[in-house]
């Protein structure tokens, strides 16, 4: 909003100034403006809403159509002025001149009418995207009213609020390095202005540079100074959900694993990670299923929970002597409020906005809209919830009966047959194993999500329908069972992929290895976690996708490089990895650097100090960055002006001037060539005359405006002068 | 940089501020004829531009800020430090400018003098604009997109209706590379002076006949002998049909003061005298430009003659003895322009 009002109180008062009404950009820096926009848009589009980006299309297309026409007006104007003979400076003119101009009526209605509609769908986008959309709106129709200067610096600092405001939807490595590479456009178009004489691409070397330089100035400002706390609250960006869902049919981890994108990362530091197997990262536990999906009881007694949980960890601590297993994950951004972990574990950082929950699941108070880290620890040989409460055992007992009545049946036979729970998991498992199901990323449709469908006919699923045709025989046969979600195994990615995965690196865990599971409930075990795929497809537990289905996934994507591609040509997959650690660095450190790290760093540094001896550091700080970087300019600028050579006649002048300091004549630097002169011819007249000719021409050579080949000769009859004046000195006493 | 800030204080309070500041300045930078752009005689200050850009980054971190967002703030301190750097690359590109110009120059009453300022540059310098300081002489803005390595000239215009001596104070030199938000600005003194002679006004057909210096023992006599064979000029005649074009006076023909042809009479070895108090009119001002067209007139046909501005002939600088030449032509327009 204020931008618009900016832009049209500006607008009126730039027609009043007189001097404003010169102002012209030349059709280059005018095309390279045009061309900065589009790509500050192009950044932004993915938030913009389809009708948006139409009109902001249509408005560049129109930009553009006048820039082209203003070209031919130029070539008929040319022709006229040179049939009249116009002088030069008009001719000049009237090639600088632009002449874009709408009438300004037609330009306000059409921002009216885009204000109207931003306005009308505001409550369908929300506040964030539509502040979004009227930034991109006036900044596509401020290009079509620049009179005067200031009109072009406000589309220029407009241009760079559109790249600053991209960042609020994104800040992975690719992204900030693009936007950055904008800002250097960005700015080049700036600089274009003031010395277009040079080439654009002289001048983004030159933006790079001076970008270069402030860098150093910029880390020490985000390292150094102090991170605020947000002073008001501002409408959060409202984007899809990624990830898993709290709901899960059959099938929808299915379509989930043909992303490719990263989900989170977790960080063992010193220590050996787990086992591939051991990897199970839970996210949720869906324990109510309708005989369709399974779906997360979200009204879960609060109080009760969190006693219990923290009960049963604090319990549980006392009496063992486990060494628990540290780590931490940094998720990506996912739109929700689930974070993962290694079961059971504890955050032991910012207890305030992490939960942990009674299914051993941990959830953020907020929902999560960019990077996050937290620090976990986690003891894997531990048992789960070794009491079930009375409500719980309802719950994960409960089935709609009659939904799947194959399935109950068989449940009631194996009841019958393997009394012990345990046995009747085992028994599901080796059917499972044994009779002829496969694995697959493309599992037949099944009519109403029916499980016996699956089971017993199509034989065919994901780990989902796995997962939950075992849930449902265990309820049905009498266990307390529960589906869980979340994600299995990781790829790693660290310096020593050798046998032991001990040295330093990460787990980075992506999309598709997105997985569902089982947990039943045995007396005196607590929950258990069974998992059907690894009774179906081994190699998928154990170390991660089989070939056939990552071939599988690169049929269904269709991209031009699946991952399936690039795990086959080692190079890539070599870049690729490689790519992921400056990808992890930069989240670790720029995305996630939060007043904790930066305090824990300037600690690391600087030891344990008061707040006035930070404020000391902060600014000390800032003070020798700023002496660096003059230092620096002042050294660029000195080795330049001393590569210059002197001119011939310098030289020869110089050299003169040395003889006559042999003889005891000194020139002081303030004194001119001339007073020289004179001051010689009254020291020694015997010197005067061929000293004088020689100042004159040296004074010539300096301070008229000689040709080329006037200058060369003159130099020569210097060089003569020159030798005539060595000569009369020899002769001298 | 103070004079900006002085518009709403009392009148008498910005003139002794701007007193004061001239004083500092003359003392800073002292009038010269060669200038050296350093550390000592460059002011730099934020632009306009420059003091929105600042806030605009500002809105960036409230915006990093409020998010919570790295990358915003990673970026607003960029563009902060930005600021600082590009400060400093405005400054280099200002200094090390070498200056030079001649102090005087001089011409004719309502026609644009030209003076020259000589650039010195050992590296190459963008965007620099130079003017008269003083807002009163409605200077033009002079710009040097690109100054390259060696030498530049820039001219400053100058145009005045009124005839004598003017200073013309100093020169303002600035530039806003590289991205305008800052303005490097110097005000050189190169004491600069315009001498303006009177306009010339033609004196047509006889209305004024040279006369001999009677009281002046004519010395120089001989200098008149010196005037070989060329015909000297003696007036303007109504153009008769079948003349000669080449003797047509363009100069009146163009000025649209009728068409009338050059006449011409061979010297009479007589001296010849133009007297202020002879002038065909009563407004010294007229007279003074009869005088400043008959100089020239008579310069260009090469014929001698002596100006006497006063009746006192002892007076040197009101009586200049018979001369002929470019350069007792200035002395004559000097003497003209300075007349009071």
């Amino acid at each position: 909003m204020i931008f618009f009002n900016n832009k049209t109180k500006k607008s009126s008062s730039g027609t009043l100034g007189k001097v404003n009404v010169s102002f012209c950009l030349s059709r280059k820096n005018a095309w390279l403006l045009w061309l900065c926009q589009c790509l500050n848009i192009a950044v932004i589009a993915l938030e913009l809403s389809t009708w948006m980006l139409a009109i902001i299309s249509l408005s560049l297309a129109w930009q553009a159509l006048l820039l082209h026409n203003s070209r031919d007006r130029v070539k008929t104007r040319k022709k006229v002025s040179t049939v009249k003979h116009l002088s030069q400076r008009q001719h000049n003119h009237h090639k600088k001149q632009q002449a874009s101009i709408v009438s300004p009526i037609i330009l306000g209605i059409f921002a009216l009418l885009g204000c109207i509609a931003i306005a009308i769908t505001a409550k369908e986008v929300g506040i964030l995207a539509s502040m979004v959309h009227l930034l991109c709106f006036s900044y596509v129709l401020k290009a079509f009213e620049l009179k005067a200067r200031r009109d072009f610096y406000q589309l220029l600092l407009l241009g760079l609020f559109v790249l600053a405001s991209s960042l609020i939807f994104r800040q992975d490595l690719v992204f900030s390095f693009i936007t950055l590479i904008l800002l250097v456009i960005n700015l080049s178009v700036l600089l274009h202005f003031f010395s277009s004489e040079k080439t654009f691409a002289s001048n983004i070397k030159v933006m790079t540079v001076i970008l270069g330089q402030s860098a150093i100035l910029a880390v020490v400002l985000f390292l150094v100074f102090p991170r605020l706390s947000p002073f008001w609250q501002m409408p959060r960006a409202k984007s899809a959900e990624t990830g898993l869902s709290d709901t899960v049919k059959p099938g929808d981890i299915a379509n989930l694993s043909r992303s490719t994108k990263l989900a989170f990362r977790a960080d063992f530091g010193q220590q050996a990670i787990p086992n591939y197997s051991q990897l199970y990262w839970r996210a949720m536990v869906l324990e109510d299923f309708d005989g369709r999906q399974w779906t997360r009881i979200k009204a879960a007694p609060k109080n009760s929970a969190k006693a219990s949980a923290s009960n049963t960890f604090s319990v549980n601590l006392n009496g063992s002597d486990i060494v628990p297993l540290n780590y931490q994950i940094t998720v990506e951004p996912s739109f929700q409020k689930y974070l993962f972990a290694l079961a059971p574990a504890i955050a032991s950082n910012e207890g305030n906005d992490i939960r942990a929950k009674s299914d051993y699941t941990l959830m953020s108070s907020k929902i999560i809209t960019q990077a996050k880290s937290y620090q976990l620890s986690s003891f894997l040989s531990l048992p789960l919830a070794l009491e079930l409460s009375e409500h719980s055992r309802t719950v994960n007992l409960h089935y709609p009966e009659g939904s799947n009545p194959r399935l109950e049946q068989m449940a009631l036979q194996l009841q019958h047959n393997y009394p012990e729970p345990q046995a009747r998991a085992q028994a599901v498992l080796s059917r499972i194993n044994q009779q002829n199901y496969s694995y697959t990323l493309q599992p037949p449709l099944l009519i109403n999500n029916s499980l016996d469908q699956f089971f017993f006919d199509t034989q065919a699923g994901f780990c989902v329908h796995y997962a939950s045709a075992f849930t449902f025989i265990m309820r049905a046969s009498g266990i307390p069972a529960r589906l869980v979600t979340g994600y299995l195994g990781g790829e790693f990615n660290g310096t020593n992929t050798g046998d032991k995965l001990s040295d330093k690196g990460h787990l980075s865990i992506y999309q598709y290895d997105a997985h569902a599971w089982s947990e039943i409930w045995v007396q005196g075990k607590g929950w258990v976690r069974v998992d059907p795929t690894g009774a179906v497809d081994p190699e998928r537990v154990n170390s991660g996708w089989s070939n056939e289905l990552l071939q599988q996934q690169s049929n269904l994507n269709n991209e031009l490089f699946s991952l399936y591609q690039l795990k086959n040509i080692a190079l890539l997959n070599i870049l690729r990895l490689q790519f992921d650690i400056l990808d992890y660095q930069w989240t670790k450190w720029v995305i996630g650097f939060n007043s904790k790290q930066q305090y824990n760093l300037l600690k690391h540094w600087f030891g344990k100090m008061a707040s006035w001896k930070f404020a000391l550091i902060i600014a000390i700080a800032l003070v020798i960055s700023m002496v660096m970087l003059m230092l620096f300019l002042h050294l660029l600028n000195r080795s330049k002006s001393k590569k210059k050579p002197l001119a011939k006649w310098q030289l020869v002048y110089q050299k003169s001037l040395g003889q006559l300091a042999k003889q005891g004549i000194v020139k002081p630097a303030a004194m001119t060539v001339n007073n020289f002169s004179k001051q010689v011819r009254e020291q020694y007249p015997e010197l005067a005359i061929v000293f004088t000719r020689l100042s004159v021409s040296y004074n010539r050579l300096c301070y008229q405006t000689l040709a080329k080949d006037e200058q060369l000769k003159l130099t020569l009859t210097m060089q003569q002068q020159y030798q005539d004046f060595c000569q009369t000195l020899k002769k001298q006493p | 940089m103070g004079i900006t800030t002085l518009f709403s204080l009392p009148k008498s309070v910005s003139v002794f501020f701007h007193k004061k500041f001239e004083r500092w300045l003359a003392k800073r930078i002292p009038n010269s004829k060669e200038h050296q752009l350093n550390s000592r005689n460059i002011m730099i200050y934020p632009t306009r531009f420059g003091l929105s850009y600042l806030g605009f980054v500002v809105l960036v971190f409230l915006l990093g800020t409020n998010y919570q967002n790295n990358i915003i703030l990673l970026f607003s301190y960029l563009l902060a430090s930005l600021f600082i750097s590009v400060m400093l690359h405005s400054f280099y590109n200002f200094s090390q400018l070498r200056f030079y110009s001649m102090a005087k120059q001089q011409g004719y009453a309502g026609e644009a003098l030209y003076f020259p300022i000589k650039i010195f540059a050992e590296k190459t310098h963008y965007d620099i604009n130079a003017h008269f300081t003083d807002s009163n002489l409605n200077s033009h803005v002079e710009k040097i997109p690109l100054c390259l390595q060696g030498g530049e000239e820039i001219k400053l215009s100058y145009k005045s209706a009124k005839r004598g001596k003017h200073t013309l104070g100093r020169v303002t030199v600035f530039s806003e590379y590289s991205l305008g938000l800052f303005k490097s600005k110097t005000v050189l003194g190169f004491g600069h002076y315009a001498i303006i002679y009177p306009k010339p006004k033609s004196l047509v057909v006889g209305q004024y006949q040279f006369s001999a210096q009677p009281d002046e023992p004519s010395i120089e006599s001989y200098q008149t002998t010196h005037s070989v064979g060329t015909d000297d000029f003696s007036e303007l005649r109504s153009f008769v049909r079948g003349e000669s074009r080449a003797r047509t006076a363009w100069k009146q023909l163009a000025k649209g003061q009728g068409h009338y042809s050059k006449h011409y009479q061979a010297s009479q070895g007589q001296l010849q005298w133009l007297k202020l108090k002879d002038m065909p009119s009563n407004d010294v001002e007229t007279q003074l430009s009869y005088l400043s067209f008959l100089i020239s007139e008579l310069t260009a046909t090469n014929q001698a003659f002596g100006l006497s501005l006063s009746a006192d002939i002892s007076n040197k600088s009101m009586n200049i003895p018979p001369n002929v030449g470019v350069e007792h032509q200035q002395a004559c327009l000097t003497a003209l322009a300075l007349y009071s």
